[in-house]
């Protein structure tokens, strides 16, 4: 029998990483923290400062953090007191957690050196910040396709943004950021290529939708196997993982270079 | 089989003479089989080609004369209704020459001229002999388009995002659905290395195949003379990614046509608070209208699928302007159509050619 963790979740984190649900889904893996205890697992949200929150966590004697929607900012101390400690740090992205990403990238990757363009589409409510989306809609492109080239911003207000960049290739690539309460929030790719494409969408972690990946060739087209697991539990799943092995996630430092290209845009 | 199929019950009014003048694949795979399905109130009479045997061959297929040149055409008596489907760079005179030949109504093929001087000229002999004149713009005319303007209030005031998106296999595909084609123009192998290249495949781009959806994204874009080019990119081996500014309103033109089997051709528009979506069939094929969706917060009204598209739209409609039993649309609105078209086509061909250059000094570096 494996162990079952006990956590801990600030208000916001609660609220916006449904961390209780994402708990109460892994029930022999993680359970709520007895009062007067001290949680092994500390659930803290992404908001301005998060790194000095995650790294107080880990004095206090956390041996997993999950980190719900980080906003852009250095990881290198939080990454340098996580491995001293061998404590895992997960982030919890609102797109790029989602579970269906993983196919998406092999799937992309096949296609990638005959790649044309890459047109993404990130929708969100009106009135949200575009900046944050911006982060959050970068984070998920990049797991797919790994890093752009010559990305920048052409334009960006209340009602959302257009980044331009290039893929490996050179093949133009262009993501659009929309603002509205009509259009589903999500993410949408579409890469395009000589005969077909990748097409990704992938939606709200608010349920357990799954996205939607499909590979277009010559032959037709493929709907990967999809997946009802939100983007949360897969986060506190894959925590889960490295605890029982030991082993530390890659998450800081593939968020140091999304912080990293978002400290770039022009 | 008959050289007049067409024949028209007693008692019935003689269906409409219709003449073609330009007899390539749009015309086969889109016009005739437009045509095939309103033989009650339409009937081609004659076909002109440059290529005889090309005119007498398609015009064999529908029963009607053929000749080689303009004039025949438009000085036969049966043809009450032209249709132009030549060459981009002929429209304007065509258009011109069909107005002074007292024609009933004219149907030009978008681009109805390739200059706001050829507009202007078209738009005043329009004035002068009162003929009726549509562009071939054929979602403007597709019973799901119709639905949705009839129905999406205000939302064309508060748009703040439009979106047009084409992806489309190359022609051949969707014109062999549609018909069996006599000739083809012969294509070639472009250097991309050259910057005229990509200006040309651009203008061409925006003339050829964007220009389908420009007049819907001007219905949403009426400050459109305060454009603003922010992108403008070739796609290999056609297509282009385009962002501009007019105005408050952001309007992203996305085109792919390679070699896949999945066509896709969406148009949006987006406020804070309503959205259209509308999905349109393909090209050159009957596969009925497009599918327009209105979402106002999370509810949705779905208009379609409706039986036509807009090929047959625009039929039914220059059917109506010959018999004055519509009013045709103004010429200021052709021209601004037009106007908006080159508009963005000149300015995006400069952004292009700078980026173009931006790309290859970062390639050499």
């Amino acid at each position: 029998m494996s162990t079952q963790y006990t956590v801990t979740s600030t208000p916001r984190a609660e609220e916006s990483g449904a961390v209780a649900l994402a708990v109460a889904s892994l029930p022999a893996s993680f359970g709520p923290v007895a009062t007067g205890e001290a949680a092994r697992i500390s659930a803290i949200e992404g908001a301005p400062r998060w790194t000095t929150e995650a790294i107080k966590a880990i004095d206090g004697g956390a041996s997993g953090i999950v980190v719900v929607n980080p906003v852009p900012e250095s990881t290198a101390a939080l990454l340098d007191a996580a491995e001293v400690s061998g404590v895992a740090v997960v982030l919890d992205q609102r797109w790029a957690s989602n579970p269906g990403l993983a196919g998406a990238e092999d799937a992309a990757r096949l296609v990638a050196g005959r790649a044309a363009m890459l047109d993404s589409v990130a929708t969100a409510a009106a009135g949200s910040d575009p900046e944050r989306l911006l982060t959050e809609h970068l984070a998920a492109v990049v797991r797919v396709t790994g890093g752009l080239d010559a990305v920048r911003v052409l334009r960006r207000g209340t009602h959302g943004y257009t980044v331009s960049g290039r893929l490996a290739n050179g093949a133009p690539v262009s993501l659009q950021g929309v603002l509205s309460n009509s259009r589903p929030a999500g993410v949408d790719f579409r890469l395009y290529t000589d005969d077909g494409g990748v097409s990704i969408t992938v939606p709200e972690p608010l349920a357990a939708w799954p996205a939607e990946v499909r590979a277009t060739g010559p032959q037709g087209e493929i709907l990967l196997p999809t997946l009802y697991e939100s983007a949360h539990r897969t986060t506190w799943r894959r925590l889960k993982e490295h605890l029982d092995a030991g082993t530390l996630p890659s998450d800081l430092a593939g968020f140091a270079r999304l912080t990293e290209s978002i400290a770039h845009l022009t | 089989m008959s050289s007049h199929p067409q024949a028209t019950p007693l008692g019935s009014p003689r269906p409409l003479g219709v003449g073609i003048l330009g007899a390539g694949p749009v015309t086969q795979a889109i016009h005739l089989p437009s045509l095939a399905r309103l033989r009650n109130i339409l009937e081609v009479r004659h076909i002109m080609d440059v290529d005889s045997a090309v005119a007498e061959s398609v015009a064999a297929r529908v029963g009607a004369n053929y000749s080689t040149s303009m004039d025949a055409l438009l000085g036969d008596p049966d043809v009450d209704i032209v249709a132009i489907c030549s060459p981009h760079q002929f429209h304007a005179d065509q258009v011109i020459a069909a107005c002074r030949a007292g024609k009933k109504a004219v149907l030009c093929e978008k681009p109805f001229a390739m200059s706001g001087e050829e507009a202007a000229r078209i738009s005043a002999v329009s004035e002068e002999t009162s003929v009726p004149i549509i562009v071939g713009a054929m979602h403007t005319f597709d019973p799901g388009w119709l639905a949705a303007e009839a129905n999406w209030g205000d939302l064309s005031e508060n748009v703040h995002t439009i979106r047009s998106s084409i992806v489309l296999p190359p022609n051949a595909r969707f014109e062999d659905f549609a018909t069996e084609i006599i000739t083809r123009p012969a294509g070639g192998t472009p250097d991309y290395s050259d910057v005229e290249v990509i200006k040309n495949a651009l203008r061409g781009g925006i003339m050829g195949l964007a220009i389908h959806d420009l007049p819907l994204v001007r219905r949403f874009t009426p400050d459109f003379e305060d454009l603003e080019v922010l992108q403008a990119r070739h796609v290999r081996p056609f297509g282009y990614v385009i962002s501009l500014r007019s105005g408050n309103r952001i309007i992203e033109l996305r085109a792919a046509m390679n070699k896949t089997w999945k066509p896709e051709w969406v148009f949006e528009a987006i406020s804070d608070d309503a959205a259209l979506r509308v999905d349109f069939t393909p090209s050159y094929v009957q596969a009925g209208s497009a599918v327009a969706t209105i979402t106002r917060g999370t509810t949705s009204t779905t208009y379609g699928p409706y039986e036509h598209n807009g090929y047959e739209g625009e039929w039914r409609e220059l059917a109506q302007l010959a018999l004055r039993t519509k009013q045709p649309p103004s010429a200021e609105s052709l021209i601004n159509d037009l106007t908006f078209a080159i508009a963005i086509a000149d300015a995006t061909v400069d952004v292009a050619a700078a980026e173009h250059a931006n790309s290859h000094a970062g390639a050499r570096s």
